[in-house]
C-alpha cells in the first residue's frame, strides 16, 4: 500500500486547512493504535495495515473532535460505509469530513464522502464478513434451542458490562444509551451476571441495518465475547429478508423504522 | 379435585413453587384490536385458557423489544404480541413497523437460545373474539409441550 502517499496527503490537508485533525493509526509496540494528527509535522507516525480494526469513525460522536470538524479520518471499506450510514442518519455533512480510503493494499487517496459512496457501490459492493464467523453462525443455527443457549449463557457470563463494545462503534451515539436509561430500568446495571442478555441482544437489535460488520466492538471487548456472531446474523437477516445493504446509499430508508407492504408474515398466525 | 387433595397446601402463598406447572404466557396487544378482540370473546362468555396476562398497549409498534425481554427475564414461559391486521391499524402503520421489527428480532432470539416455540404473534381483528379464545388455547397447549422456560436460559433473571 501506498504509505507515503497517505502521510503526504494527511499531511497537505493539515497544511491547507480541509481538515484540522486526522484520525489514523500509529505503532505502538509493534501493535496498530489510533493516532490523532493534529499537525503536519506529526503526519509521518501514522501507519496502516490489517491489524488496525478500530472504526475511526466512532470518534466523531466525541465532542472534542466535533467541534474540530472537517476531520480527515483513515478508513477501510467498512469504515466508509458507517460514514455514509451517519450520513443517511443525518449524522454527518459531506463538509464534515474528508476521508483518506484504504482497501486491502490499495490507498485510494482523498475522497469525500459522496466519492466514497461511488468507489463503496464500484469497488466494495461484495463485502462479506469473516468465513469464520459465518461458519460459527452455522453452527450454532444447527444446534437445540437448548444448546444455542448453553453456548450464550457460557459466553454472556463474561460480560462486565464495560460497554467497550459501544464506545468502539459508531453507530452507537445516542446521547443516552437505553442502558443507562432508568425510569424504568430496562436493564439492570448490578455487577452482576444478571441483564448481560438483555445488554448484549439489545445492543445488536438497535444495531440491525446499521451495522456495518467492522468488527471494532468484537476487538474491543476484553472478555473476547464473539459480538459478531450477534452482528452478522442480523445483518444476514437484513439483507436477506428485507433485501438492505447498510451503507452503500445515504438516501436509503432505514431498515428499521420503515416498512412495506409485501414483507413476509409467515411467522404471524 | 384430587390433586388439590394430595397436595392441601397448593392455595398458599408459602407453597406457590410446589405447585404443579402451568404455562405463564405474557401477551402485549394493542388498544384498538386484540384487545377489542379480548374484550369480545370475554362478552361472548368464550372460554380460553387463564394462562394468558394481557398487557394492553395503544399499538404494537409502541411494543419496544425490551418489552419481551422483560417478560422472559422475570419469568414468562412464551410471549405473544397481537394487534390490527395489516392495513387496519388505528395509527395506520404502526403494525407494519411492527411486522418488521418482529421478523428480524424473533430471529435474533432464536439464536440466542429462546425456543421459537416460545414466541408468538398473530393479527386478532375486534371482531375475531372467536380466533382470540382459540388462538391463545392453542399457543397455551404449545407452551405446555415445550415445557417451563428453563431458568439456566441466558435470558431469565440471573442472580
Amino acid at each position: 500500500m501506498n504509505l507515503e502517499q497517505l502521510k503526504q496527503d494527511a499531511k497537505a490537508a493539515l497544511e491547507d486547512g480541509r481538515a484540522t485533525l486526522v484520525i489514523g493509526f500509529r505503532d505502538r509496540a509493534s501493535e496498530c493504535v489510533p493516532a490523532f494528527v493534529a499537525s503536519a509535522d506529526q503526519a509521518d507516525a501514522l501507519t496502516y495495515d490489517d491489524t488496525c480494526i478500530a472504526n475511526t469513525a466512532a470518534y466523531l460522536r466525541k465532542p472534542e473532535v466535533r467541534e474540530r470538524r472537517p476531520v480527515a479520518l483513515v478508513a477501510r471499506p467498512e469504515v466508509m460505509r458507517s460514514l455514509v450510514l451517519l450520513k443517511a442518519e443525518n449524522q454527518l455533512t459531506d463538509d464534515d469530513v474528508l476521508v483518506l480510503a484504504v482497501g486491502g493494499d490499495t490507498y485510494h487517496g482523498v475522497l469525500t464522502l459522496s466519492d466514497v459512496e461511488a468507489l463503496l457501490n464500484e469497488q466494495y459492493a461484495e463485502l462479506a464478513p469473516e468465513a469464520e464467523t459465518l461458519a460459527e453462525i452455522e453452527r450454532l443455527e444447527a444446534m437445540t434451542a437448548e444448546e444455542r443457549a448453553a453456548f450464550w449463557a457460557e459466553q454472556l457470563a463474561k460480560c462486565t458490562r464495560c460497554y467497550a463494545c459501544r464506545a468502539a462503534c459508531p453507530m452507537c451515539y445516542c446521547e443516552r444509551c437505553i442502558v443507562e436509561r432508568n425510569v424504568p430500568q430496562w436493564i439492570s446495571t448490578a455487577a452482576r451476571e444478571h441483564g448481560n442478555y438483555a445488554w448484549n441482544v439489545i445492543r445488536a437489535f438497535h444495531l440491525a441495518g446499521r451495522c456495518t460488520e467492522c468488527g471494532a466492538c468484537e476487538a474491543a471487548c476484553p472478555q473476547g465475547i464473539p459480538l459478531m456472531l450477534l452482528n452478522s446474523l442480523v445483518a444476514r437477516e437484513v439483507r436477506d429478508t428485507y433485501g438492505s445493504r447498510p451503507g452503500y446509499d445515504a438516501e436509503a430508508e432505514p431498515v428499521i423504522g420503515s416498512w412495506n407492504k409485501e414483507d413476509g408474515e409467515d411467522f404471524i398466525r | 379435585m384430587t390433586q388439590a387433595s394430595a397436595k392441601p397446601d397448593a392455595d398458599t402463598d408459602t407453597d406457590v413453587a410446589q405447585e404443579e406447572w402451568t404455562p405463564r404466557i405474557v401477551a402485549f396487544v394493542c388498544n384498538w384490536c386484540t384487545y377489542a378482540g379480548a374484550d369480545l370473546a370475554g362478552t361472548s362468555r368464550l372460554q380460553y385458557a387463564p394462562n394468558v396476562r394481557i398487557i394492553k398497549l395503544p399499538c404494537t409498534g409502541r411494543i419496544d423489544p425490551m418489552f419481551i425481554l422483560k417478560a422472559f427475564e422475570q419469568g414468562a414461559d412464551a410471549v405473544l404480541v397481537s394487534g390490527c391486521h395489516p392495513g387496519d391499524c388505528h395509527y395506520t402503520s404502526g403494525n407494519y413497523h411492527a411486522r418488521r421489527r418482529w421478523g428480524l428480532f424473533r430471529r435474533l432470539l432464536e439464536f440466542t437460545g429462546i425456543d421459537a416455540r416460545r414466541l408468538f404473534f398473530s393479527w386478532v381483528s375486534a371482531a375475531e373474539g372467536q380466533k382470540f379464545a382459540d388462538l391463545i388455547n392453542q399457543i397455551t397447549d404449545e407452551v405446555r409441550q415445550a415445557g417451563p422456560f428453563d431458568a439456566t436460559n441466558p435470558a431469565r433473571k440471573r442472580l
